[in-house]
Protein backbone atom coordinates (compact mmCIF):
# COMPACT_ATOMS: atom_id res chain seq x y z
CA UNK A 1 0.00 0.00 0.00
CA UNK A 2 3.06 2.24 0.25
CA UNK A 3 5.89 1.52 -2.11
CA UNK A 4 9.00 3.52 -2.83
CA UNK A 5 11.19 2.54 -5.76
CA UNK A 6 14.71 3.76 -6.34
CA UNK A 7 14.28 7.22 -4.82
CA UNK A 8 17.13 9.62 -5.59
CA UNK A 9 17.56 13.08 -4.13
CA UNK A 10 20.47 15.47 -4.19
CA UNK A 11 20.94 19.02 -2.99
CA UNK A 12 23.27 20.46 -5.59
CA UNK A 13 26.37 18.29 -5.61
CA UNK A 14 25.39 16.56 -2.37
CA UNK A 15 23.70 13.20 -2.90
CA UNK A 16 21.35 12.70 0.02
CA UNK A 17 19.29 9.73 -1.13
CA UNK A 18 21.11 7.27 -3.35
CA UNK A 19 18.37 4.98 -4.56
CA UNK A 20 15.99 4.10 -1.75
CA UNK A 21 13.43 1.32 -2.14
CA UNK A 22 11.07 -0.12 0.44
CA UNK A 23 7.51 -1.14 0.96
CA UNK A 24 5.04 -1.25 3.84
CA UNK A 25 1.59 -2.68 4.25
CA UNK A 26 -1.55 -1.10 5.59
CA UNK A 27 -1.57 -0.96 9.39
CA UNK A 28 2.18 -1.31 9.71
CA UNK A 29 4.46 1.00 11.62
CA UNK A 30 7.84 1.66 10.08
CA UNK A 31 10.61 3.33 12.06
CA UNK A 32 13.49 4.89 10.16
CA UNK A 33 16.62 5.22 12.25
CA UNK A 34 20.20 6.19 11.58
CA UNK A 35 22.87 8.75 12.39
CA UNK A 36 22.17 12.41 11.68
CA UNK A 37 22.90 13.38 8.11
CA UNK A 38 21.97 9.92 6.87
CA UNK A 39 19.03 11.27 4.85
CA UNK A 40 16.14 9.95 6.93
CA UNK A 41 14.35 13.29 7.27
CA UNK A 42 14.87 14.01 3.59
CA UNK A 43 13.41 10.62 2.76
CA UNK A 44 10.25 11.12 4.78
CA UNK A 45 9.84 14.66 3.37
CA UNK A 46 10.08 13.28 -0.15
CA UNK A 47 7.09 11.05 0.53
CA UNK A 48 4.71 14.03 0.52
CA UNK A 49 6.87 15.96 -1.92
CA UNK A 50 7.94 18.68 0.52
CA UNK A 51 11.35 17.78 -0.84
CA UNK A 52 11.51 17.14 -4.54
CA UNK A 53 13.32 13.93 -5.41
CA UNK A 54 14.96 13.85 -8.84
CA UNK A 55 14.18 10.21 -9.52
CA UNK A 56 12.10 7.39 -8.24
CA UNK A 57 8.51 6.34 -7.89
CA UNK A 58 6.30 6.82 -4.87
CA UNK A 59 3.07 4.86 -4.66
CA UNK A 60 0.60 5.26 -1.82
CA UNK A 61 -2.76 3.55 -2.18
CA UNK A 62 -3.90 4.59 -5.67
CA UNK A 63 -1.68 7.67 -5.80
CA UNK A 64 1.46 7.39 -7.87
CA UNK A 65 4.16 9.98 -8.41
CA UNK A 66 7.05 9.59 -10.79
CA UNK A 67 9.72 12.00 -9.58
CA UNK A 68 11.10 12.37 -13.08
CA UNK A 69 7.84 13.85 -14.33
CA UNK A 70 5.63 14.94 -11.44
CA UNK A 71 2.39 16.71 -12.26
CA UNK A 72 0.54 19.09 -9.98
CA UNK A 73 -2.26 16.56 -9.83
CA UNK A 74 0.09 13.74 -8.76
CA UNK A 75 1.56 15.91 -6.02
CA UNK A 76 -1.89 16.90 -4.75
CA UNK A 77 -3.04 13.29 -4.88
CA UNK A 78 0.02 12.11 -2.97
CA UNK A 79 -0.52 14.76 -0.32
CA UNK A 80 -4.15 13.79 0.05
CA UNK A 81 -2.94 10.30 1.05
CA UNK A 82 -0.43 11.50 3.63
CA UNK A 83 -0.31 13.71 6.70
CA UNK A 84 2.79 14.92 8.45
CA UNK A 85 3.79 15.54 12.04
CA UNK A 86 6.80 17.83 12.13
CA UNK A 87 9.70 18.03 14.52
CA UNK A 88 8.80 21.64 15.34
CA UNK A 89 5.03 20.94 15.34
CA UNK A 90 4.39 23.76 12.84
CA UNK A 91 0.91 24.39 14.18
CA UNK A 92 -0.78 27.28 12.39
CA UNK A 93 0.13 30.11 14.74
CA UNK A 94 -2.87 32.26 13.89
CA UNK A 95 -5.33 29.45 14.63
CA UNK A 96 -6.60 27.90 17.84
CA UNK A 97 -6.04 24.23 18.65
CA UNK A 98 -9.45 23.30 17.30
CA UNK A 99 -9.01 25.45 14.18
CA UNK A 100 -5.67 23.76 13.56
CA UNK A 101 -7.40 20.40 13.51
CA UNK A 102 -10.35 21.51 11.38
CA UNK A 103 -8.46 23.72 8.91
CA UNK A 104 -7.82 21.01 6.32
CA UNK A 105 -11.30 19.58 6.78
CA UNK A 106 -12.89 22.92 6.01
CA UNK A 107 -10.50 24.26 3.38
CA UNK A 108 -9.47 21.10 1.54
CA UNK A 109 -12.29 18.64 2.14
CA UNK A 110 -15.00 21.32 2.24
CA UNK A 111 -16.58 19.77 5.33
CA UNK A 112 -19.32 21.98 6.79
CA UNK A 113 -17.97 23.89 9.75
CA UNK A 114 -20.28 22.42 12.38
CA UNK A 115 -19.42 18.88 11.33
CA UNK A 116 -15.71 19.72 11.16
CA UNK A 117 -15.85 21.14 14.68
CA UNK A 118 -17.53 18.00 15.95
CA UNK A 119 -14.86 15.82 14.36
CA UNK A 120 -12.17 18.20 15.60
CA UNK A 121 -13.38 17.99 19.19
CA UNK A 122 -13.43 14.22 19.02
CA UNK A 123 -9.84 14.16 17.76
CA UNK A 124 -8.74 16.64 20.42
CA UNK A 125 -10.26 14.40 23.06
CA UNK A 126 -8.39 11.43 21.58
CA UNK A 127 -5.13 13.24 22.32
CA UNK A 128 -6.47 14.45 25.65
CA UNK A 129 -6.76 18.14 24.82
CA UNK A 130 -10.47 19.02 24.56
CA UNK A 131 -9.90 21.65 27.23
CA UNK A 132 -7.40 23.45 25.01
CA UNK A 133 -9.76 23.87 22.06
CA UNK A 134 -9.62 27.67 22.10
CA UNK A 135 -5.96 27.99 23.00
CA UNK A 136 -3.51 29.39 20.49
CA UNK A 137 -0.30 27.36 19.93
CA UNK A 138 1.89 29.87 21.71
CA UNK A 139 0.05 29.21 24.98
CA UNK A 140 0.62 25.46 24.89
CA UNK A 141 3.61 23.34 25.91
CA UNK A 142 5.63 21.58 23.24
CA UNK A 143 4.06 18.27 24.16
CA UNK A 144 0.55 19.69 23.88
CA UNK A 145 1.36 21.33 20.55
CA UNK A 146 2.70 18.06 19.19
CA UNK A 147 -0.45 16.24 20.34
CA UNK A 148 -2.61 18.85 18.58
CA UNK A 149 -0.50 18.34 15.50
CA UNK A 150 -1.14 14.59 15.68
CA UNK A 151 -4.87 15.31 15.92
CA UNK A 152 -4.50 17.61 12.92
CA UNK A 153 -2.82 14.81 10.98
CA UNK A 154 -5.56 12.34 11.94
CA UNK A 155 -8.23 14.77 10.74
CA UNK A 156 -6.97 14.35 7.20
CA UNK A 157 -7.81 10.63 7.36
CA UNK A 158 -4.56 9.86 5.58
CA UNK A 159 -3.43 6.45 4.42
CA UNK A 160 -0.17 7.03 6.20
CA UNK A 161 1.02 9.52 8.80
CA UNK A 162 4.61 10.66 8.43
CA UNK A 163 6.37 11.56 11.68
CA UNK A 164 9.57 13.54 11.24
CA UNK A 165 11.40 13.21 14.57
CA UNK A 166 8.23 13.98 16.54
CA UNK A 167 9.92 14.18 19.93
CA UNK A 168 13.30 15.71 19.08
CA UNK A 169 12.30 19.28 19.98
CA UNK A 170 10.60 18.34 23.22
CA UNK A 171 11.84 18.77 26.75
CA UNK A 172 12.64 15.30 28.13
CA UNK A 173 9.70 15.28 30.52
CA UNK A 174 7.27 15.91 27.64
CA UNK A 175 8.50 13.13 25.36
CA UNK A 176 6.43 10.37 26.94
CA UNK A 177 3.03 12.05 26.52
CA UNK A 178 3.65 12.28 22.78
CA UNK A 179 5.03 8.76 22.46
CA UNK A 180 2.03 7.52 24.39
CA UNK A 181 -0.34 9.04 21.82
CA UNK A 182 1.64 7.51 18.95
CA UNK A 183 1.52 4.09 20.65
CA UNK A 184 -2.23 4.39 20.90
CA UNK A 185 -2.40 5.03 17.16
CA UNK A 186 -0.24 1.99 16.49
CA UNK A 187 -2.71 -0.11 18.50
CA UNK A 188 -5.49 1.21 16.25
CA UNK A 189 -3.53 -0.08 13.25
CA UNK A 190 -2.93 3.34 11.76
CA UNK A 191 -0.16 3.18 9.18
CA UNK A 192 2.79 5.28 10.24
CA UNK A 193 6.33 6.01 9.18
CA UNK A 194 8.39 7.46 12.00
CA UNK A 195 11.84 8.97 11.80
CA UNK A 196 13.11 8.76 15.36
CA UNK A 197 16.05 8.66 17.70
CA UNK A 198 14.02 6.95 20.43
CA UNK A 199 15.32 3.38 20.15
CA UNK A 200 13.22 1.92 22.95
CA UNK A 201 10.17 3.44 21.37
CA UNK A 202 11.07 2.12 17.92
CA UNK A 203 11.62 -1.34 19.35
CA UNK A 204 8.30 -1.26 21.15
CA UNK A 205 6.05 0.29 18.50
CA UNK A 206 7.52 -0.43 15.10
CA UNK A 207 6.77 -3.53 13.07
CA UNK A 208 9.57 -2.73 10.69
CA UNK A 209 12.88 -0.93 10.99
CA UNK A 210 14.95 0.75 8.31
CA UNK A 211 18.49 1.69 9.25
CA UNK A 212 19.94 4.37 6.99
CA UNK A 213 23.43 5.76 6.61
CA UNK A 214 24.95 8.00 3.94
CA UNK A 215 21.84 7.99 1.79
CA UNK A 216 21.52 4.21 1.65
CA UNK A 217 19.37 1.70 3.45
CA UNK A 218 22.03 -0.29 5.27
CA UNK A 219 19.66 -2.80 6.77
CA UNK A 220 15.95 -3.36 7.15
CA UNK A 221 13.76 -5.95 8.69
CA UNK A 222 11.15 -6.83 11.29
CA UNK A 223 11.77 -4.84 14.45
CA UNK A 224 12.39 -7.77 16.79
CA UNK A 225 15.00 -9.42 14.61
CA UNK A 226 16.57 -6.12 13.77
CA UNK A 227 17.49 -5.26 17.34
CA UNK A 228 18.24 -8.78 18.50
CA UNK A 229 20.16 -9.89 15.51
CA UNK A 230 21.50 -7.08 13.30
CA UNK A 231 23.52 -8.39 10.37
CA UNK A 232 25.60 -5.41 9.28
CA UNK A 233 28.59 -4.21 11.28
CA UNK A 234 27.48 -0.63 10.81
CA UNK A 235 24.05 -1.37 12.26
CA UNK A 236 25.48 -3.19 15.26
CA UNK A 237 27.80 -0.31 15.99
CA UNK A 238 24.94 2.19 15.79
CA UNK A 239 22.71 0.14 18.09
CA UNK A 240 25.58 -0.27 20.56
CA UNK A 241 26.28 3.46 20.53
CA UNK A 242 22.67 4.46 21.00
CA UNK A 243 22.13 1.92 23.75
CA UNK A 244 25.23 2.93 25.67
CA UNK A 245 24.27 6.58 25.27
CA UNK A 246 20.89 6.01 26.87
CA UNK A 247 22.57 4.02 29.65
CA UNK A 248 24.86 6.99 30.18
CA UNK A 249 21.90 9.27 30.65
CA UNK A 250 20.43 6.90 33.20
CA UNK A 251 23.71 6.87 35.14
CA UNK B 1 10.20 90.94 21.57
CA UNK B 2 6.61 91.52 20.81
CA UNK B 3 4.84 88.20 21.18
CA UNK B 4 1.43 88.43 19.66
CA UNK B 5 0.18 84.96 18.93
CA UNK B 6 -3.43 85.45 18.05
CA UNK B 7 -5.30 82.47 19.47
CA UNK B 8 -8.66 83.82 18.52
CA UNK B 9 -7.53 83.94 14.90
CA UNK B 10 -6.47 80.30 15.14
CA UNK B 11 -9.90 79.33 16.36
CA UNK B 12 -11.47 81.44 13.67
CA UNK B 13 -9.46 79.86 10.87
CA UNK B 14 -9.84 76.28 12.16
CA UNK B 15 -13.29 75.52 10.67
CA UNK B 16 -12.12 76.61 7.22
CA UNK B 17 -9.19 74.22 7.44
CA UNK B 18 -11.24 71.37 8.88
CA UNK B 19 -13.57 71.63 5.90
CA UNK B 20 -10.78 70.20 3.76
CA UNK B 21 -10.02 67.19 5.92
CA UNK B 22 -12.18 64.96 3.68
CA UNK B 23 -10.08 65.68 0.59
CA UNK B 24 -6.85 65.14 2.53
CA UNK B 25 -8.09 61.82 3.89
CA UNK B 26 -9.59 60.83 0.54
CA UNK B 27 -6.24 61.23 -1.19
CA UNK B 28 -4.38 59.44 1.60
CA UNK B 29 -6.75 56.48 1.80
CA UNK B 30 -7.12 55.89 -1.95
CA UNK B 31 -3.36 56.26 -2.42
CA UNK B 32 -2.84 53.80 0.43
CA UNK B 33 -5.15 51.24 -1.17
CA UNK B 34 -3.19 51.54 -4.42
CA UNK B 35 0.11 51.33 -2.55
CA UNK B 36 -0.95 48.20 -0.63
CA UNK B 37 -2.17 46.48 -3.80
CA UNK B 38 0.98 47.23 -5.80
CA UNK B 39 3.26 46.66 -2.82
CA UNK B 40 1.73 43.26 -2.15
CA UNK B 41 2.01 42.29 -5.81
CA UNK B 42 5.66 43.34 -5.83
CA UNK B 43 6.42 41.41 -2.64
CA UNK B 44 4.75 38.30 -4.05
CA UNK B 45 6.78 38.60 -7.25
CA UNK B 46 9.85 37.79 -5.14
CA UNK B 47 8.16 34.53 -4.12
CA UNK B 48 8.06 33.37 -7.74
CA UNK B 49 10.81 32.20 -10.05
CA UNK B 50 10.04 34.62 -12.88
CA UNK B 51 13.39 36.31 -13.42
CA UNK B 52 11.93 39.03 -15.64
CA UNK B 53 9.23 39.93 -13.14
CA UNK B 54 11.77 40.04 -10.32
CA UNK B 55 14.00 42.29 -12.39
CA UNK B 56 11.06 44.57 -13.18
CA UNK B 57 10.13 44.72 -9.50
CA UNK B 58 13.72 45.64 -8.63
CA UNK B 59 13.67 48.51 -11.13
CA UNK B 60 10.27 49.72 -9.90
CA UNK B 61 11.33 49.75 -6.27
CA UNK B 62 14.68 51.35 -7.02
CA UNK B 63 13.10 54.11 -9.15
CA UNK B 64 10.20 55.06 -6.93
CA UNK B 65 12.30 55.02 -3.80
CA UNK B 66 14.85 57.33 -5.36
CA UNK B 67 12.70 60.04 -6.97
CA UNK B 68 11.67 62.89 -4.65
CA UNK B 69 7.91 63.01 -4.17
CA UNK B 70 7.62 66.51 -5.58
CA UNK B 71 9.62 65.66 -8.70
CA UNK B 72 7.40 62.67 -9.24
CA UNK B 73 4.19 64.64 -8.87
CA UNK B 74 5.43 67.27 -11.35
CA UNK B 75 6.51 64.53 -13.72
CA UNK B 76 3.04 62.98 -13.68
CA UNK B 77 0.92 66.12 -13.68
CA UNK B 78 2.94 68.58 -15.74
CA UNK B 79 5.25 66.21 -17.65
CA UNK B 80 3.14 63.31 -18.89
CA UNK B 81 0.55 65.39 -20.82
CA UNK B 82 3.34 66.80 -22.94
CA UNK B 83 4.28 63.32 -24.18
CA UNK B 84 0.85 61.72 -24.08
CA UNK B 85 -1.98 64.20 -24.71
CA UNK B 86 -4.46 61.80 -23.13
CA UNK B 87 -3.01 62.77 -19.74
CA UNK B 88 -4.26 66.35 -20.09
CA UNK B 89 -7.55 64.92 -18.89
CA UNK B 90 -5.86 63.80 -15.66
CA UNK B 91 -7.13 66.00 -12.83
CA UNK B 92 -4.81 67.13 -10.07
CA UNK B 93 -6.34 64.98 -7.32
CA UNK B 94 -6.00 61.83 -9.42
CA UNK B 95 -2.44 62.73 -10.34
CA UNK B 96 -1.57 63.25 -6.68
CA UNK B 97 -3.20 59.95 -5.67
CA UNK B 98 -1.34 58.03 -8.39
CA UNK B 99 1.97 59.66 -7.54
CA UNK B 100 1.61 59.04 -3.81
CA UNK B 101 0.34 55.49 -4.26
CA UNK B 102 3.03 54.43 -6.74
CA UNK B 103 5.81 55.79 -4.57
CA UNK B 104 4.63 54.31 -1.28
CA UNK B 105 4.08 50.96 -3.01
CA UNK B 106 7.87 50.73 -3.37
CA UNK B 107 8.35 51.20 0.36
CA UNK B 108 5.51 48.84 1.24
CA UNK B 109 6.94 46.16 -1.03
CA UNK B 110 10.05 46.08 1.13
CA UNK B 111 8.00 46.00 4.33
CA UNK B 112 5.79 43.17 2.99
CA UNK B 113 8.80 41.21 1.75
CA UNK B 114 10.34 41.31 5.21
CA UNK B 115 6.97 40.39 6.75
CA UNK B 116 6.66 37.31 4.54
CA UNK B 117 10.23 36.34 5.34
CA UNK B 118 9.43 36.52 9.05
CA UNK B 119 6.78 33.79 8.75
CA UNK B 120 8.50 30.48 9.45
CA UNK B 121 9.00 28.16 6.51
CA UNK B 122 7.32 25.38 8.49
CA UNK B 123 3.97 27.18 8.31
CA UNK B 124 3.80 26.81 4.53
CA UNK B 125 5.07 23.23 4.75
CA UNK B 126 2.31 22.37 7.22
CA UNK B 127 -0.28 23.84 4.84
CA UNK B 128 1.04 21.89 1.86
CA UNK B 129 1.34 18.68 3.88
CA UNK B 130 -2.26 19.29 4.94
CA UNK B 131 -3.32 19.28 1.30
CA UNK B 132 -3.84 23.01 0.81
CA UNK B 133 -2.85 24.73 -2.40
CA UNK B 134 -0.26 27.48 -2.18
CA UNK B 135 -3.01 30.03 -2.74
CA UNK B 136 -5.07 28.64 0.14
CA UNK B 137 -1.96 28.54 2.33
CA UNK B 138 -1.20 32.19 1.66
CA UNK B 139 -4.75 33.34 2.14
CA UNK B 140 -5.51 31.41 5.33
CA UNK B 141 -2.18 31.08 7.13
CA UNK B 142 0.76 33.02 5.68
CA UNK B 143 -0.87 36.39 4.91
CA UNK B 144 -2.60 36.75 8.29
CA UNK B 145 0.68 36.11 10.08
CA UNK B 146 2.64 38.39 7.76
CA UNK B 147 0.01 41.10 8.20
CA UNK B 148 0.72 41.31 11.89
CA UNK B 149 4.43 41.70 11.24
CA UNK B 150 3.82 44.26 8.53
CA UNK B 151 1.41 46.46 10.45
CA UNK B 152 3.83 48.77 12.29
CA UNK B 153 5.81 49.54 9.13
CA UNK B 154 2.66 49.87 7.07
CA UNK B 155 1.27 52.30 9.64
CA UNK B 156 4.36 54.47 9.31
CA UNK B 157 3.89 54.48 5.56
CA UNK B 158 0.29 55.60 5.95
CA UNK B 159 1.36 58.41 8.27
CA UNK B 160 3.89 59.56 5.66
CA UNK B 161 1.16 59.43 3.06
CA UNK B 162 -1.21 61.59 5.10
CA UNK B 163 1.49 64.20 5.44
CA UNK B 164 2.63 64.01 1.84
CA UNK B 165 -0.87 64.85 0.61
CA UNK B 166 0.12 68.40 1.49
CA UNK B 167 2.36 68.35 -1.59
CA UNK B 168 -0.75 68.13 -3.74
CA UNK B 169 -1.16 71.88 -3.26
CA UNK B 170 1.65 72.31 -5.79
CA UNK B 171 -0.66 70.77 -8.39
CA UNK B 172 -3.44 73.16 -7.40
CA UNK B 173 -5.37 70.78 -5.16
CA UNK B 174 -7.00 72.56 -2.26
CA UNK B 175 -6.60 70.41 0.81
CA UNK B 176 -5.98 71.41 4.41
CA UNK B 177 -2.51 72.82 3.85
CA UNK B 178 -3.46 74.77 0.72
CA UNK B 179 -6.43 76.24 2.58
CA UNK B 180 -4.20 77.29 5.48
CA UNK B 181 -1.82 78.89 3.03
CA UNK B 182 -4.61 80.86 1.39
CA UNK B 183 -6.00 81.94 4.74
CA UNK B 184 -2.53 83.07 5.75
CA UNK B 185 -1.96 85.17 2.68
CA UNK B 186 -5.30 86.88 3.20
CA UNK B 187 -4.73 87.69 6.85
CA UNK B 188 -0.93 87.86 6.94
CA UNK B 189 -1.22 85.70 10.06
CA UNK B 190 1.23 83.13 8.71
CA UNK B 191 2.35 81.66 11.97
CA UNK B 192 -1.15 81.12 13.33
CA UNK B 193 -2.47 79.62 10.10
CA UNK B 194 0.44 77.23 9.70
CA UNK B 195 0.45 76.33 13.39
CA UNK B 196 -3.26 75.56 13.14
CA UNK B 197 -2.79 73.27 10.17
CA UNK B 198 0.20 71.64 11.91
CA UNK B 199 -2.01 70.88 14.90
CA UNK B 200 -4.69 69.49 12.62
CA UNK B 201 -2.15 67.07 11.07
CA UNK B 202 -1.05 66.14 14.54
CA UNK B 203 -4.62 65.43 15.61
CA UNK B 204 -5.29 63.31 12.53
CA UNK B 205 -2.21 61.24 13.18
CA UNK B 206 -2.91 60.86 16.89
CA UNK B 207 -6.34 59.49 16.03
CA UNK B 208 -4.88 57.19 13.39
CA UNK B 209 -2.19 55.94 15.77
CA UNK B 210 -4.86 55.09 18.32
CA UNK B 211 -6.83 53.13 15.72
CA UNK B 212 -3.67 51.27 14.69
CA UNK B 213 -2.99 50.33 18.31
CA UNK B 214 -6.44 48.77 18.50
CA UNK B 215 -5.84 46.81 15.30
CA UNK B 216 -2.45 45.67 16.58
CA UNK B 217 -3.99 44.52 19.80
CA UNK B 218 -6.61 42.58 17.87
CA UNK B 219 -4.04 40.92 15.60
CA UNK B 220 -1.85 40.09 18.57
CA UNK B 221 -4.46 37.92 20.27
CA UNK B 222 -3.08 34.59 18.99
CA UNK B 223 0.44 35.43 20.14
CA UNK B 224 -0.21 36.48 23.73
CA UNK B 225 1.08 33.96 26.24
Amino acid sequence: MLKVTNLVKSFGALDVLKGISFEIKQGEVLAIIGPSGSGKSTLIRCLNYLEQPQQGIIEIDNARLDAAKPTKKDIQHLRSKTAMVFQNYNLYKNKTALENVTESLIVVKKTPKAEANKMGMQLLSEVGLEAKRDNYPVTMSGGQQQRVSIARALAQKPHVILFDEPTSSLDPELVQEVLHVIKKLAEQKITMIIVTHEMDFAREVADHIIFMADGHIVEQGPAKEFFANAQQERTKKFIRQITSESEDTIL
Amino acid sequence: MDMNLDFSYMIEVLPAILKYIPITLFMAIIAMIIAVAIGLALALVYKTNFKILIYAANVYISFFRAIPMLVQLFLIYYGLPQLFPVFTKLDAVTAAIIGLGFKQAAFLAEIFRAAFASVEKGQLEACLAGGMSKFQAYRRIILPQALRNALPGTGNTFISLIKETSLAFTLGVVEIFAEAKMQASNSFRYFEAYLTVALVYWAIIVVYTYVQKLIEKYLDRPYKT
